[in-house]
């Protein structure tokens, strides 16, 4: 039954997806399970095939729709279950870029690796940010931008979150096209990631570091 | 690769009111070329002239931003970018180029990019709709701009194995290119195509292209065709020296390379660094004569 969700998401089947996981469901599945044997361990392989070249973004798109099919059913059932995120994550695109693709693309590979993500979308404010650290105290603030027009306001918001003596708190780490390792070191990041992949190795890297 | 938004930021104009303008936009292009003196220049306001013209909404104030898939309602800018490359063909004595987007990246724009991902493995016959729209729209303003005399930067961003697979790659990407560059090279044109990022599961295409340039981030790459690339788009807008001496120091072992940055100049990049990888490599070229 687990396995029929996670060939379905792996097969970005969004309708099948509902389907097995409304079965699961009715058979009486703990939801916890069907999204962590099923919807998880889909993405999870989805992520291997990303890594080894198999599986591109629009593969990764189709898929991720089939996951949040499913994951849509179950989220409500899941809020009321003792199940806790491994890490809180702020994500968000910076002020002046609307390009989201990659920013969704690896907030459900951090959501399917058990993560908590606030997103706060894209063309956000440097403050928005601001705001939203203060309010959610993360564990991690993950930064995206796809332009070299808008990738120095990742530079801004962590002055600013030294500015008010909240840097220590949080790791922050960035990604994007024209973003790279230099390019985080330059603005004092935590760290750079290409993808969602290497995102998630990363989160897990530096909470449990 | 130095573009119009920087000329912007040293003249102190609005990227929107360069782009607007086929005046300005020859001045930001012109004044860039003066101060650096560079071997050719690029005619390139923005990535979305012609995803405006066939109805995409845009804004360009602050950044240029491509706003949804297309309408109804068109803003045509490549009457602009047709008088700005007149103007710089007329006043410089260097190769012009005139930058245009590659069908698959148009038709990207023209459907909603994030949609136009997932219909080419979905919808193939819809897709391929919008490709063939893109196509005829470019091979029309393509005849436009060859009766300058210009040449011709085919960027085609969304072509990228950062994004798509070879097979989708050849299936929706290459004969679009190909047809671009042929037109291109009948004409007389020199014709470079710009695909960023990841390019190496498609490298057994990228010669098939025909194009006499190819400007990519991985010029290691085996390729028969003329690369173009070697200083990273950080190491120019952070100006790490060392790091930039590093990779010129690598371009030069290329020999079947023209020097450049991997991609468009970031806007706010500080001149002196630009400044600083034209002399790095002026030394290196003297040292080898």
């Amino acid at each position: 039954m687990f396995d029929s969700i996670k060939k379905a998401v792996i097969a970005m089947d969004d309708e099948k997806t509902r389907e097995s996981v409304s079965i699961a469901l009715m058979k009486k599945s703990d939801p916890v399970e069907i999204l962590e044997r099923g919807l998880i361990a889909g993405m999870q392989e989805v992520a291997s095939l990303f890594a080894r070249k198999e599986y591109y973004v629009p593969e990764v798109l189709l898929c991720s729709e089939a996951f949040y099919a499913g994951f849509d059913i179950i989220k409500p059932l899941i809020k009321n279950s003792s199940r806790k995120p491994r890490a809180k994550i702020v994500f968000g695109v910076v002020e002046g870029d609307i390009h989201d693709i990659g920013k969704n693309i690896v907030k459900v590979m951090m959501e399917a690796a058990g993560y908590e993500v606030i997103d706060l979308g894209r063309d956000v404010p440097v403050i928005e940010f601001i705001k939203a650290i203060e309010k959610e105290n993360p564990d991690i603030l993950a930064l995206s931008s796809l332009m070299t027009t808008t990738m120095t306001h990742m530079g801004e918001i962590i002055l600013e979150l030294e500015k008010r003596k909240l840097r220590e708190g949080v790791r922050v780490i960035v990604g994007g096209a024209p973003v790279n390792e230099e390019f985080a070191a330059s603005i004092k990041a935590d760290g750079y990631s290409p993808d969602g992949v290497s995102a998630v190795k990363l989160i897990q890297k530096l909470v449990s570091g | 690769m130095v573009c119009a938004d920087h000329g912007a930021y040293l003249l102190n104009l609005k990227l929107k009111d360069v782009a607007e303008d086929g005046k300005k936009l020859a001045q930001a292009i012109q004044h860039c070329y003066e101060l650096y003196r560079y071997d050719m220049v690029l005619v390139f306001s923005d990535p979305y002239v012609e995803s405006q013209a066939m109805g995409c909404p845009v804004e360009l104030d602050p950044y240029p931003t491509l706003l949804g898939p297309a309408t109804r309602h068109s803003i045509d800018r490549t009457q602009e970018i047709i008088l700005a490359a007149k103007i710089l063909k007329t006043e410089l004595d260097v190769p012009v180029f005139v930058s245009i987007k590659g069908p698959f990246t148009l038709a990207a724009f023209l459907a909603g990019i994030e949609r136009y991902l997932k219909i080419i493995l979905k919808k193939e016959a819809e897709a391929s709709r919008f490709l063939e729209e893109a196509l005829r729209h470019q091979l029309q303003y393509l005849q436009s701009l060859l009766a300058l005399g210009v040449n011709i930067m085919i960027g085609d961003p969304l072509a990228s194995s950062s994004v798509i697979s070879p097979r989708i790659f050849f299936k929706y990407a290459f004969k679009g290119l190909q047809a671009i560059v042929a037109k291109a090279k009948n004409h007389g044109a020199i014709v470079a195509v710009h695909i960023c990022g990841d390019v190496r599961p498609i490298s057994k295409y990228l010669d098939d292209l025909g194009a006499d340039i190819l400007s990519i981030e991985d010029v290691d790459l085996r390729t028969r065709t003329l690369k173009m690339g070697g200083v990273g788009t950080n190491t120019i807008l952070t100006g790490d020296l060392h790091r930039m001496r590093t990779e010129i120091e690598e371009a030069f072992k290329n020999k079947n390379l023209v020097l450049s940055t991997t991609c468009d100049v970031p806007p706010h990049t500080p001149p002196q660094h630009i400044k600083a990888m034209l002399r790095i490599a002026g030394e290196r070229a003297d040292d080898m004569e």
